[in-house]
C-alpha cells in the first residue's frame, strides 16, 4: 500500500510552509545540519582530493597519510596546505583541493612577526580571523555548531523519551503513580541545576556524553506536565473507550491511540527545547563548566571574544552566529506552533 | 431461543469524590445505585432517562470498560464483575458498544481500514489479505461506499461515521450490542436510517441490543421491552406498547407527554419535568423524584419505594408509593 499520509497531517504541513520565514528558516537549519555532519569536508587540514603520480587520494577520513608518500621528507602526517605551494611551485601535473577553509578547528598557526588573535585575512582563507592561540574562528564555528546542534538533538531525544514515557503512564494510570510522582518531579525541579553541574565539574572534568547525562538527570521533567495532562485528556475520550470496549492491550491503546493524538503537543516544544539545549551547552562553555578545552565551543569562544574586546571579530562572529542560529530555531518553532493551533483545525459540529 | 442473555443483578457504580491534599475520598457519586433487569436472547432493550441518569454508565460498566462497585452481570451464565481481566479480553468478541458522538469515538488519526482491522487484529483473526476482505464485506453491511477504507473518519458525513462505528461493533460478531444514544448527535433525517440499519443488523446477525436514549420517540420506534432511569435507580419497566399505554410512574408520564405531537391544536398538553436532575453526589432522601413529582406526599420523602411488580404477570415493575392512585392521573 503507498504511504498516505493523514489529510490532517497534510493540511498541517501545507499551513507550516505558508509561513514562509519559518519554513525557510527550517530548510536553512536542515542544509545547516547536513552540512554539519560533513564539517570535515568544509573545514579541514586535510585535503578532499590529492592527484600525485596518477593516484587519487581521500585524505579527509581515514588514516593518516605520512608526507613521504607524497614525496615530502617526513613521516608525520602531511601539512596539505604546503604540499599545494609545493605542487603550483613545480607546475607537475600533481594537484589537490583542500576544503574551503583549510584549517582544523585544533590547530594553531600563527603568521610570522605577530601574535594572534588575527584579524580576518582573505589572503590566508582565515575569513573570519584567528581566536587567541591562533585557531581559525570560522573552522571552530562550524564544529561548535555541530557539536552543539548535535548536543542539543541528543539532549532532546533523551529528556522526551523519559518525559513522554512517564507522562503516559502518570496520565493513564493516575491514582497514587501519579501522585508520588507529581510530588518526585516537584521537588526535583527545585534542585538548581547550574549549580549542580558546577560542583560536579569542578569534581570530575565532563565529557560530552556525561554533560549529556548530567542535563537528563535534571532536564527530564518538563515534559512530563504536558504529557500527563494530554494523556489524563485523552484517555476518557471514546474512542480510547472504543478500544478498551474491543480489547485492545494498555500498550496498543497509549502506542497506537493516546501517542499520535497528544505528540502534537510535543512537536511544538521540539525547536524551543533545541533553543534551551544550546543555549544551556553555550552558558556553561562560557563558564568553563561544559566541555573540556581544546573542544570547539561558542561558549568558550563567547569567552574569548568579551575578555578580548579589542579583538572584535571574535565575538562578532560567534554572537552573530549565535543570534542567527536561536533566531531560525525559534521561527521555526513560532510556525509549527502556528500550523498546529488547533483552533485552526478542530472541527466542531 | 428464549433463555437470558444478560442478567443484571443489584449493579452498583460509585465514583469516588475526592478532595484535600492527599486526595481522600470524601463522598461519593451514586451514578448507577441498586440496578437490576435482565435480557433474552435477540431481545432489544431500551433504556431510558434525562441527561445524567445513569444510562451511560451503566452501559459501559456491562462492558466493565468502568469497574462496577457491587453487584452482578451476569453474561451467558459467568458474571463479568469477577472474572479476570484476561477472560473480559476474550469475551469482550461477545459484547460490543456503539458510542454517541462518532467523532469522538473514532480515532481521527487512524484511516476507516485500520480502524475496522483493529478488532480483527487485536484478537489476532486472519492474515492480512483475510482482514482486508473483512474489511471490505464490513463496509458493504453497513452501506459505506467500497473506497472508504483508505479514507480518515473525518472525510465522512456524521451519519457515515456512525456507520463506521456499527461496523467496528460488528466486525467481530458479537451477540450483545450495547448503542449509547446512537443517533443522539446525527440529523433528524438520519436518525431513521441508522436506526433501520441498526434493526436490520440485528435481524440478520441474531443481535441483542440495549439501546440507550434520552428520549422516548426514538426509543419506542426499535425496544421491545423499556427500562426508565431516574437518578441512578430503575423506576419502571415494561414492554414498549404497554409502557406508552398505561404508564405508572409519574416521571415516565411527564416524559411521555413530552414527546413533541406534530398537531397545533394538542400542543398545549406538551408538558415539561419541572426543575433539575438532582445531584447524585447528594440525592434527595426517600424516592429520588419527590422533588419535581407533582403528586408527591410525605412518606415519598422519607420512605425508598422498591421496583414491584405492577402487573400479573411481573412484566410491569415501578417503583412508586402510589402506583395505582396516579396511573390513570395521565
Amino acid at each position: 500500500m503507498l504511504l498516505r499520509f493523514s489529510p490532517l497531517t497534510v493540511r498541517t504541513w501545507n499551513r507550516f510552509r505558508s509561513i514562509r520565514r519559518g519554513y525557510w528558516s527550517a530548510v536553512i537549519l536542515l542544509v545547516m545540519l547536513l552540512l554539519a555532519c560533513f564539517a570535515e569536508l568544509l573545514a579541514n587540514n586535510r585535503a578532499i582530493v590529492v592527484y600525485h603520480d596518477s593516484t587519487l587520494y581521500f585524505p579527509t577520513y581515514g588514516a593518516v597519510i605520512p608526507g613521504r608518500v607524497f614525496g615530502l621528507e617526513y613521516q608525520y602526517e602531511t601539512n596539505y596546505r604546503e604540499l599545494q605551494n609545493k605542487y603550483t611551485e613545480e607546475g607537475s601535473g600533481n594537484w589537490l583541493l583542500m576544503p574551503i577553509i583549510p584549517y582544523s578547528p585544533y590547530e594553531t598557526t600563527v603568521k610570522e612577526g605577530s601574535y594572534p588573535p588575527e584579524p580576518p585575512d582573505l589572503s590566508r582563507s582565515h575569513y573570519l580571523g584567528t581566536d587567541i592561540a591562533g585557531r581559525d574562528i570560522s573552522s571552530r564555528l562550524i564544529y561548535g555548531f555541530r557539536i552543539a546542534i548535535f548536543f542539543s538533538l541528543i539532549l532532546l531525544i533523551i529528556n522526551y523519551a523519559v518525559g513522554i514515557a512517564l507522562g503516559c503512564m502518570m496520565g493513564y494510570w493516575g491514582g497514587g503513580f501519579d501522585l508520588i510522582f507529581q510530588r518526585i518531579i516537584e521537588i526535583w525541579s527545585n534542585v538548581p541545576i547550574l549549580y549542580v553541574i558546577m560542583i560536579i565539574a569542578s569534581i570530575i572534568t565532563p565529557n560530552f556524553m556525561l554533560l549529556i547525562l548530567i542535563m537528563v538527570l535534571f532536564g527530564w521533567m518538563s515534559m512530563t506536565w504536558y504529557m500527563r495532562t494530554a494523556t489524563y485528556k485523552e484517555k476518557e475520550r471514546d474512542y480510547v473507550l472504543a478500544a478498551r470496549a474491543l480489547g485492545a492491550s494498555t500498550p496498543r491503546i497509549i502506542f497506537m491511540h493516546i501517542l499520535p493524538n497528544a505528540i502534537s503537543i510535543v512537536v511544538t516544544f521540539v525547536p524551543f527545547s533545541i533553543v534551551s539545549g544550546i543555549s544551556a551547552l553555550t552558558s556553561l562553555d562560557y563558564l568553563g563548566f561544559g566541555l573540556p578545552a581544546p573542544t570547539p565551543s561558542w561558549g568558550e569562544m563567547l569567552r574569548q571574544g568579551t575578555d578580548n574586546l579589542h579583538a572584535p571579530w571574535i565575538a562578532i562572529s560567534v554572537v552573530a552566529a549565535l543570534v542567527l542560529v536561536l533566531t531560525m530555531v525559534t521561527f521555526v518553532g513560532e510556525a509549527v506552533r502556528e500550523a498546529l493551533d488547533p483552533k485552526k483545525h478542530a472541527i466542531y459540529e | 431461543m428464549n433463555g437470558v442473555l444478560l442478567s443484571v443483578k443489584n449493579l452498583k457504580m460509585y465514583y469516588p469524590v475526592r478532595g484535600g491534599i492527599l486526595l481522600r475520598q470524601t463522598g461519593e457519586l451514586r451514578a448507577v445505585d441498586d440496578v437490576s433487569f435482565e435480557i433474552k436472547y435477540g431481545e432489544t432493550l431500551g433504556l431510558v432517562g434525562e441527561s445524567g441518569c445513569g444510562k451511560s454508565t451503566v452501559a459501559k460498566t456491562l462492558l466493565r470498560l468502568y469497574e462496577p462497585t457491587a453487584g452482578q452481570i451476569v453474561f451467558q451464565g459467568r458474571d463479568l464483575a469477577k472474572i479476570s481481566k484476561k477472560e473480559m479480553r476474550s469475551l469482550r468478541q461477545e459484547m460490543q458498544i456503539i458510542f454517541q458522538d462518532p467523532a469522538e469515538s473514532l480515532n481521527t488519526r487512524h484511516t476507516v481500514g485500520s480502524i475496522l482491522e483493529e478488532p480483527f487484529v487485536i484478537h489476532d483473526k486472519g492474515n492480512a489479505r483475510q482482514r482486508k476482505q473483512w474489511v471490505d464485506e464490513l463496509l458493504q453491511k453497513v452501506g459505506l461506499p467500497a473506497d472508504s477504507n483508505t479514507k480518515y473518519p473525518h472525510e465522512f458525513s456524521g451519519g457515515q461515521r456512525q456507520r463506521i462505528g456499527i461496523a467496528r461493533a460488528i466486525a467481530l460478531k458479537p451477540k450483545l450490542l450495547i448503542c449509547d444514544e446512537p443517533v443522539s448527535a446525527l440529523d433528524v433525517s438520519v436518525q431513521s436510517q441508522i436506526l433501520n440499519l441498526l434493526m436490520q443488523l440485528q435481524n440478520d446477525l441474531d443481535l441483542t441490543l440495549i439501546f440507550i436514549a434520552h428520549d422516548l420517540a426514538v426509543v419506542k420506534h426499535i425496544s421491545d421491552r423499556i427500562v426508565v432511569m431516574y437518578l441512578g435507580k430503575i423506576v419502571e419497566t415494561a414492554g414498549s406498547d404497554l409502557i406508552y399505554k398505561r404508564p405508572l410512574h409519574p416521571y415516565t408520564q411527564s416524559l411521555i407527554r413530552s414527546i413533541p405531537i406534530p398537531d397545533p391544536v394538542q400542543r398545549s398538553k406538551l408538558a415539561t419535568i419541572e426543575g433539575d436532575l438532582p445531584s447524585a453526589i447528594n440525592p434527595p432522601s426517600g424516592c429520588h423524584f419527590h422533588t419535581r413529582c407533582p403528586y408527591a406526599k410525605d412518606k415519598c420523602r422519607t420512605d425508598v419505594p422498591m421496583l414491584e411488580s405492577a402487573s400479573d404477570n411481573g412484566e410491569h415493575k415501578i417503583a412508586c408509593h402510589f402506583a395505582g392512585d396516579v396511573g390513570l392521573a395521565i
